[in-house]
C-alpha cells in the first residue's frame, strides 16, 4: 500500500509586507512546511504504521521548494521518502494548475491507494487543491477529515459536516484533506533529524510529467492594495473601567453600532 | 573558513524554536513567578531526545555534533531559561563524566537512561567553603571494605530534588594537597544517609530547584566510584569545560530572548507620535545588542564547533562563557531601558531576562575564573 | 457586465457597458450539494449577463433539487444521489454534466461537500479556479477577476481565458420565484462512498453573516466556563458569539462555523467587539468589512488596535463585566 502526503513548502503572508503597488513582498519571511501539512503528515503516519504502508511525501512548486533543507524538514516529519517537482514555471501557479501536477506525480509514482493534504495551505488558504486533484484523478475527495482507520478498499474516515460528524467509508483510492485539528502534530525529534537526511529524495522534471492542458490561460493584468476601511484608533482610558465602559457605550450609540 | 550551519543544525534551530514557543515560553513567567520546577515539560523534550544530543543513539542519544547541542540549548533558554539549566545541568553535567570516564558497566547501567531522558542527573561539586576555589572541599569518602562511606554537604545544586543520579565529588585522600585527592561518585537517589535540602531561593532561573545536599554515613558500593581514585578534580574541570560552553549558549538564548522583545517593543510603543523605534537613541541600543549577541554566538559555536573537530576548547569554552553571559547581563540591561518603567515590571518579561541572565556569569566558573583561564593561555 | 462584491455578499451591482459583443451567451453552471443555501451564488450568475442559461446541477437530496429549481436558475440536473451516499459520491455525475454543456464560469460555495463538487467540475474542464473573488467582469474571449489573495492582503486582477471555477460564499437559502423548472435527472456511476454514521454537533449552528453585532472571543479567554460572561455581554448587545481559529479548533469551546478569519467566515456586522484576540491576519482578514471594530485586550501592544476603531487596553474580565452592566 502506497500513501501519499501532498505538502507545501511556503511562507506566511503574516510575515509578507505588500506595497502601494499591491505588489507582495516575500523577502522577510520564512519559508516552511505549510502551517497545517503535518497535521496530514501525523494522521497519515499513523495510517501508514496501522497498515505497512509506504509513506511518500510530495511537493511541486517554484525554485525552493525542493532545498536539501526543505526536503529534510518534510521528511523528518515521518515521511518515508520524497518527490518533489521543482521548476520556476510554477512560480504564482495557480491552484489547478498545481493539482494537476501533484495529480500527474501520483499517476508516476503509480499503485497509490490514498492520497492526503492539509486543511488549507497557509498563503492561498482556499482548500481547494485536494479537491481538484480527486477530480484529475478521478477519485473521490472528502475535507474536514479528522481521523482514517481501515484498509485500503475500506477505508473508515471521520470527518466533520456542517452541524456534526460523520462516518464513511471508501471502498476505493480517495483523496482526503484533514481539518486543522484532526490530531496535534508531534515535533520531530533530533533523531528525526538526523534521520530525515538518509531518507531518498527523487526530484522529477516538469517536462518529464504527463500534465493535461488547462483550457484556461491566466493573465494577471493588475495589482492593487485594497483599501481598507479607516478605522478610528481611538485607546479609551481604562484607569476607571466602569467609566471607560460608559463612555465606550456612549461611543457606539453615537455611530450607530447599537 | 565557512559560517553556513548545516541543514541538520538548521532544522534543529527552528524545531527546537517551535517546541520552545509552543511548549517553553507560555510558562516560563509562571514557574518563575511561582519557584517551579517544570516537570512536566521533560518528558516532552526526552521524546525529542533533547537530553543526551550529543552522545551516540547506541548509549540513548540523539548522536547530533555539539553545535546542534548548542543550538538547542539556546533556543531552549531563548523560551525559557530555567528549562535550559535543567538541560545542560543533565546533559553536559551530570551525562558526560560517566560517558568519558565511566567503565563500560557504569554506561550500560546508567548512560542509556540518562541520554534518553529517562532518569534526570545532578552534579554536585559546589560546597559552602569551596566554590571557585573547587579543591577546598570537605566531602569526604573513606574506603571502608567494598564500598566508599561519605559525608559532608554540597550546595548550589541544580535538578536536585528531581534527579536520580548524583555525580558526587568528594575527597577520598583527605590529607593529600591541592587537588589531588579527590574523587568522582555515581550515586544513586535513594542511598541511605543521603538527603536533599531544602531549595534557595534566587534572583532568576527560579524554575530551577538548587538545594544543598547531605551526606551522613552514607554508604556506597565501591564500583559507584567513577574513574580512579584521585582522578576527581579532572573529571569535574574536563566536565565543566564543556559545561561552560552550554551556559554561553544558554545565555545566548537569554540575549536573544531579551532582543527579540526590545525589538518587538520598540516597533510598537509610540511617543512624540512614532514607534520609538525610529529615535535613534533607541536604534543605537539595539544595534549594539544585536552586535555582541551575533559575537557571543560566534564564540559559543566556535568552541562547540571545536569539540565536534576534536581541537581543544578549554579558553575557546571559557571565552565564549565570559562573553555570552557579560553580554546576556548587558543586553537584558538594555532591554529594559528599552522598555522603560514598563520594563521594570512584570507586565513584560524583560525583567525575568534580567534576573536570569546574572546567573550565567556565576555558575560553572564566575567570569573571574573564565578570565584566569583566558590569561593563563594567553601569557602562556 | 459587472459586479462588485464586498466582504462575502454581493451587495451591490453595477451596470456597465460590457466590451464588445454584449448579450453573448454567458454559461454558468452552479454545483449544489446537500445544501440549497446558494443565494449568493444565484445573484452572481446572473449578475454575469448575456442570454445564456444558469444552470445548476445538485448532489444531494432530491429536496434540494427542488428547492433549487424553484430558485429562478435556467436548468437544474440532480445527480439522483444514491441514499446512504454523501454529495461528494456524485462527483462525477457533476463533472459529466458541466463538461457535457461547458460553461464560461462554474460557481460553488465553502462548503466542504460544495468545495468536491466545485473540485471535480473544474478539473474536468480544465478550467482556471480563484477562490478570493471581489468582482467578476465576462467579456467576449475572456473573463476579468477581481481576486484577493494571500490573506487579501493584494488584490490581483486576472484575465482568464477559457473556463473559470469560482468559490464563492453561498449566501443563504433562495426563496421561490417562479413556478420554477423541471428537474433533469441524470445517473453516473458514483464513487464507493457511504456514510455509516451521522452524529449531530454539540453546538448550535449559526449563521454570523446574519448577525448585526458580533463578539468575536481569542485566547484572551481562560477557560471555558469563562464564556458565560461573554454570553451576557452577547444577550446584553443582542449579538453572536464567534471566535478566532484556535478557541474552534484547538480548545473545541465552539463549533468551526464560529471562527473568523481567512479560512473561516468573514463578516460584515455593524459592531465587531474582539475580546482577547490578538489581531493576526488571518483573523482580522475575516471583519474588515465590519462598520465598527472595538478591541479589549490586556496588552497594549497587541496588533489588534492598529486595526480598531476604539481600544480598550486593560482585564477583559472586569471590562466585559463594566460594559454588561452598562448595557443593561
Amino acid at each position: 500500500m502506497k500513501i501519499v502526503v501532498a505538502y507545501k513548502w511556503t511562507s506566511d503572508p503574516e510575515e509578507a509586507t505588500v506595497g502601494a503597488d499591491g505588489v507582495v513582498n516575500w523577502s522577510r519571511a520564512r519559508p516552511g512546511i505549510s502551517t497545517y501539512d503535518p497535521v496530514a503528515i501525523e494522521v497519515a503516519r499513523g495510517l501508514a504504521a496501522a497498515t505497512s504502508a509506504e509513506l511518500i511525501g510530495v511537493t511541486v512548486g517554484a525554485k525552493g521548494v525542493g532545498t536539501p533543507l526543505a526536503a529534510k524538514a518534510a521528511l523528518s516529519r515521518g515521511l518515508d521518502r520524497a518527490v518533489i517537482v521543482e521548476d520556476d514555471s510554477l512560480k504564482g501557479a495557480g491552484q489547478a494548475e498545481l493539482a494537476a501536477v501533484v495529480a500527474a506525480v501520483v499517476r508516476r509514482i503509480g499503485d497509490v491507494d490514498l492520497v492526503i493534504t492539509g486543511d488549507s495551505s497557509v498563503d492561498v488558504a482556499a482548500k481547494m487543491v485536494p479537491t481538484v486533484l480527486a477530480g484529475e484523478l478521478g477519485w473521490p475527495a472528502v475535507a474536514e477529515v479528522t481521523d482514517v482507520t481501515g484498509q485500503p478498499g475500506a477505508l473508515r474516515v471521520g470527518r466533520a459536516v456542517p452541524g456534526g460528524a460523520q462516518v464513511l467509508e471508501i471502498s476505493g483510492p480517495a483523496v482526503l484533506a484533514t481539518s486543522a485539528d484532526a490530531t496535534t502534530p508531534h515535533v520531530p525529534g533530533m533523531k528525526d533529524l538526523l534521520a530525515a537526511g538518509k531518507k531518498p529524495v527523487e526530484h522529477v522534471d516538469l517536462a518529464a510529467l504527463d500534465v493535461p492542458a488547462s483550457s484556461a490561460v491566466m493573465t494577471i493584468t493588475g495589482r492593487a492594495r485594497p483599501a481598507r476601511k479607516e478605522r478610528k484608533h481611538q485607546l479609551l482610558d481604562t484607569s476607571d473601567p466602569a467609566e471607560a465602559a460608559a463612555e465606550l457605550v456612549k461611543a457606539l450609540r453615537e455611530v450607530g453600532a447599537l | 573558513m565557512d559560517f553556513e550551519l548545516t541543514d541538520e543544525q538548521e532544522l534543529v534551530r527552528s524545531t527546537v524554536r517551535e517546541f520552545a514557543e509552543a511548549e517553553l515560553a507560555p510558562v516560563a513567567g509562571e514557574i518563575d513567578r511561582d519557584h517551579r520546577f517544570p516537570e512536566e515539560v521533560l518528558p516532552k523534550m526526552a521524546g525529542m531526545n533533547l537530553m543526551g544530543m550529543p552522545y551516540p543513539e547506541e548509549y540513548g542519544g540523539a548522536g547530533t555534533d555539539y553545535v546542534s547541542y548548542m543550538i538547542a540549548l539556546e533556543e531552549v533558554s531563548r523560551g525559557c531559561a530555567t528549562t535550559g539549566v535543567i538541560m545542560t545541568a543533565h546533559t553536559t553535567l551530570a551525562t558526560f563524566p560517566i560517558y568519558k570516564f565511566g567503565s563500560q558497566a557504569q554506561k550500560d547501567k546508567y548512560l542509556s537512561d540518562m541520554a534518553s531522558g529517562r532518569r534526570l542527573g545532578a552534579f554536585a561539586l559546589t560546597e559552602p567553603a569551596a566554590g571557585t576555589d573547587a579543591a577546598a572541599g570537605t566531602c569526604t569518602a573513606i574506603r571502608k571494605d567494598n564500598s566508599y562511606v561519605l559525608n559532608g554537604s554540597k550546595i548550589f545544586i541544580s535538578n536536585a530534588p528531581f534527579a536520580e543520579i548524583y555525580i558526587v565529588f568528594a575527597k577520598t585522600d583527605p590529607d593529600a594537597q591541592g587537588t589531588r585527592g579527590m574523587s568522582a561518585f555515581i550515586v544513586e537517589r535513594d542511598t541511605p544517609g543521603f538527603s536533599v535540602g531544602e531549595a534557595e531561593h534566587k534572583l532568576g532561573i527560579r524554575g530551577s530547584s538548587t538545594p544543598p545536599l547531605y551526606f551522613t554515613n552514607c554508604q556506597v558500593p565501591a564500583d559507584a566510584l567513577l574513574g580512579q581514585e584521585g582522578q576527581g578534580f579532572k573529571i569535574a574541570m574536563q566536565t565543566l569545560d564543556g559545561g561552560r560552553i552550554g551556559i554561553g549558549a544558554q545565555a545566548l538564548g537569554i540575549a536573544q530572548a531579551a532582543l527579540d522583545a526590545a525589538v518587538a517593543y520598540a516597533k510598537e510603543r509610540v511617543q512624540f507620535g512614532k514607534p520609538i523605534a525610529s529615535l535613534q537613541a533607541i536604534q543605537w541600543m539595539i544595534a549594539d545588542m544585536a552586535t555582541s549577541i551575533d559575537a557571543a554566538r560566534l564564540l559559543v559555536y566556535r568552541a562547540a564547533s571545536n569539540i565536534d573537530h576534536g581541537f581543544p576548547y578549554s579558553t575557546e569554552g571559557a571565552m565564549a562563557k565570559l562573553f555570552a553571559s557579560e553580554t546576556a547581563t548587558r543586553v537584558a540591561d538594555r532591554a529594559i531601558q528599552i522598555h522603560g518603567g514598563y520594563g521594570y515590571t512584570e507586565s513584560y518579561p524583560v525583567e525575568r531576562h534580567y534576573r536570569d541572565a546574572k546567573i550565567t556569569e556565576l555558575y560553572e566558573g564566575t567570569s573571574e575564573v573564565q578570565r584566569m583561564v583566558i590569561a593563563r593561555a594567553a601569557l602562556r | 457586465m459587472r459586479c462588485d462584491w464586498v466582504h462575502g455578499y454581493w451587495v451591490h451591482w453595477q451596470w456597465v457597458r460590457c466590451e464588445k459583443g454584449f448579450g453573448m451567451s454567458v454559461n454558468a453552471w452552479i454545483v449544489v450539494g446537500d445544501q440549497p443555501a446558494i443565494g449568493n451564488l444565484i445573484t452572481v450568475a446572473r449578475s454575469l449577463g448575456g442570454d445564456g442559461t444558469i444552470a445548476a446541477v445538485v448532489a444531494g437530496p432530491r429536496a434540494v433539487a427542488e428547492t433549487v429549481a424553484a430558485s429562478g436558475v435556467d436548468r437544474v440536473v440532480w445527480c439522483g444521489t444514491p441514499d446512504g451516499s454523501p454529495a461528494e459520491a456524485s462527483a462525477p455525475a457533476v463533472a459529466e454534466a458541466v463538461a457535457a454543456d461547458p460553461p464560461r464560469v462554474v460557481l460553488g460555495g465553502r462548503n466542504p461537500g460544495d468545495r468536491v463538487l466545485l473540485g471535480a467540475a473544474a478539473a474536468a474542464l480544465h478550467a482556471a479556479v480563484l477562490t478570493g473573488a471581489r468582482s467578476v467582469t465576462v467579456g467576449a474571449d475572456t473573463v476579468t477577476v477581481v481576486n484577493a489573495v494571500y490573506g487579501d492582503i493584494s488584490d490581483e486582477t486576472v484575465e482568464i481565458s477559457g473556463p473559470v471555477a469560482l468559490l464563492l460564499d453561498g449566501g443563504s437559502v433562495p426563496a421561490a420565484s417562479g413556478a420554477g423548472v423541471p428537474i433533469e435527472e441524470v445517473t453516473a456511476t458514483p464513487y464507493g462512498v457511504k456514510v455509516l454514521e451521522t452524529i449531530p454537533s454539540e453546538f448550535e449552528e449559526v449563521d454570523l453573516n446574519a448577525a448585526q453585532r458580533v463578539i468575536g472571543v481569542g485566547r484572551g479567554l481562560k477557560a471555558k466556563e469563562d464564556l458565560s460572561l461573554i454570553e451576557a455581554l452577547a444577550a446584553a448587545l443582542k449579538a453572536e458569539i464567534a471566535c478566532s481559529r484556535p478557541v474552534a479548533e484547538g480548545l473545541n469551546w465552539m463549533g468551526k462555523d464560529r471562527y473568523i478569519g481567512s479560512s473561516g467566515a468573514r463578516i460584515s456586522p455593524q459592531l465587531y467587539l474582539a475580546v482577547g484576540i490578538s489581531g493576526q491576519l488571518q483573523h482580522m482578514v475575516g471583519v474588515t468589512g465590519a462598520e465598527t471594530i472595538v478591541a479589549i485586550n490586556s496588552d497594549p501592544n497587541a496588533a489588534v488596535f492598529a486595526q480598531t476603531d476604539y481600544g480598550l487596553v486593560g482585564d477583559l474580565y472586569e471590562l466585559v463585566a463594566e460594559i454588561t452592566s452598562v448595557l443593561k
